[in-house]
């Protein structure tokens, strides 16, 4: 329940302050996004599962974030930014569809 | 993770099966494990991992917050450049019509008062020179030769689809000017621009600039040249190659012959590097302004006879 608010309430956050992303971090927002869903999902199927912990999705989390932003900007300075944002997507997608399922047949048994 | 570095070593499975297999971050259980192991947090460092895992949802939600946000605003942002783009293209587009038309007007009074003010043989001289130039509206028999794009493969809405081969290149203009002059037309001009010695037929993207200005299909060229021109032009290289991309890829490819055809002026070419060897009429910045062409070759700018105004 708690951190179904607390997600809630950084949802309202961000729509009542509109913060302005800099410029130099846009290119890095969609990358962010999806890895930040990757934790999320891993979080929410460990919960399912009876094993999640709560430094391990925080570290998760984290980790995920910067990784791909790292990952997105090196790839930058070394000319191949859009293959390896490919790449980090197709991982995180991979680990997210994985995840999802895993989700789904705790749900609905199926 | 927790390969056990005992005596029976396990190899993890490779990346990508381990990828496909297990999505979940191995961490999970390596926490459950020690927790079943009776090592769990407690007192306020459970409380403050507590708080670091709301903190981190909230911070969760924010992103996906702004980064709705910057997506939702960049959209309009997009379409409104691109609109305010193509409303400029078609102002600068209506200005240049404007201009080109003020500018003929104006090449037409400069006709006239040169006419007005030259002497009956210079002035038809001049007309002539300006009619084998290009510069001067022309009538007269020749022939049309028309090409049209074939039917495009490409969808029509996403534009993806194989290359066209029925599409009219400048290469084919080309051609089809080129064959008419050595079939020895006198001008020709496509769809309605005539072409004079220093026109340029060439594409830029994928519209056809005829002298820096686009053409769109179907395209006209028209050429005024002898009786023979339509035969000449028929048994050419260019018309038969693109008599065969015709018949083969779609595009549409006809020569008629035409009576009373006329062709329009060119615009003035404007010579910036090349200068007249002779000079045939004094600089503009001479007290007397002659408006007479000086005979060839004489050596003084400054003819006594010429009307200066």
């Amino acid at each position: 329940m708690i951190p179904v608010l607390a997600l809630l309430a950084g949802v309202v956050l961000g729509v009542v302050l509109d913060p302005t992303v800099p410029a130099a971090l846009l290119p890095y927002l969609p990358i962010a996004v999806v890895a930040a869903l990757d934790a999320v999902f891993g979080g929410v199927r460990a919960k399912l599962d009876g094993i999640f912990d709560d430094k391990q999705f925080v570290i998760s989390f984290i980790s995920n974030v910067l990784v791909a932003g790292v990952i997105v900007y090196l790839g930058d300075q070394l000319g191949v930014g859009g293959q390896l944002s490919t790449g980090v997507v197709v991982v995180l997608g991979v680990r997210i569809f994985g995840n999802v399922a895993a989700i789904r047949r705790h749900l609905f048994r199926a | 993770m927790s390969t056990g570095r005992g005596p029976e070593r396990t190899y993890a499975p490779d990346f990508l099966t381990e990828l496909f297999q297990n999505p979940l971050d191995p961490g999970y259980s390596d926490a459950a494990a020690s927790r079943r192991a009776g090592r769990r947090p407690t007192g306020w460092r459970r409380s403050t991992i507590r708080v670091v895992t709301v903190i981190t949802l909230a911070a969760l939600g924010f992103l996906l917050a702004i980064a709705y946000r910057q997506t939702i605003e960049g959209e309009p942002g997009r379409a409104q450049a691109r609109a305010g783009l193509v409303t400029q293209i078609k102002q600068r587009e209506s200005e240049a019509d404007q201009l080109t038309r003020r500018a003929d007007e104006l090449r037409e009074d400069v006709n006239r008062q040169r006419d007005a003010a030259l002497s009956g043989s210079d002035a038809a001289r001049l007309r002539d020179l300006e009619a084998a130039t290009g510069l001067g509206r022309v009538k007269g028999d020749g022939v049309v030769v028309r090409v049209a794009d074939g039917p495009s493969e490409a969808d029509a809405v996403t534009g993806v689809g194989g290359t066209n081969l029925g599409k009219v290149l400048d290469r084919d203009l080309q051609d089809i000017a080129n064959a008419l002059w050595s079939a020895g037309a006198e001008a020709v001009s496509i769809n309605g621009q005539r072409l004079t010695a220093t026109s340029t037929i060439r594409a830029a993207g994928g519209a056809i600039l005829v002298d820096f200005r686009p053409v769109t299909g179907p395209y006209e060229v028209s050429a005024i040249g002898p009786g023979q021109l339509e035969r000449r032009f028929r048994d050419s290289a260019a018309a038969n190659l693109l008599r065969q991309v015709a018949a083969e890829h779609g595009m549409s490819f006809g020569v008629r012959g035409a009576d009373d055809l006329t062709l329009p002026a060119a615009s003035e070419p404007q010579l910036r590097y090349a200068v007249p060897s002779v000079s045939p009429s004094p600089s503009p910045s001479g007290a007397a302004r002659s408006n007479s062409p000086a005979s060839p070759g004489a050596g003084s700018s400054l003819s006594p006879s010429g009307g200066g105004r």
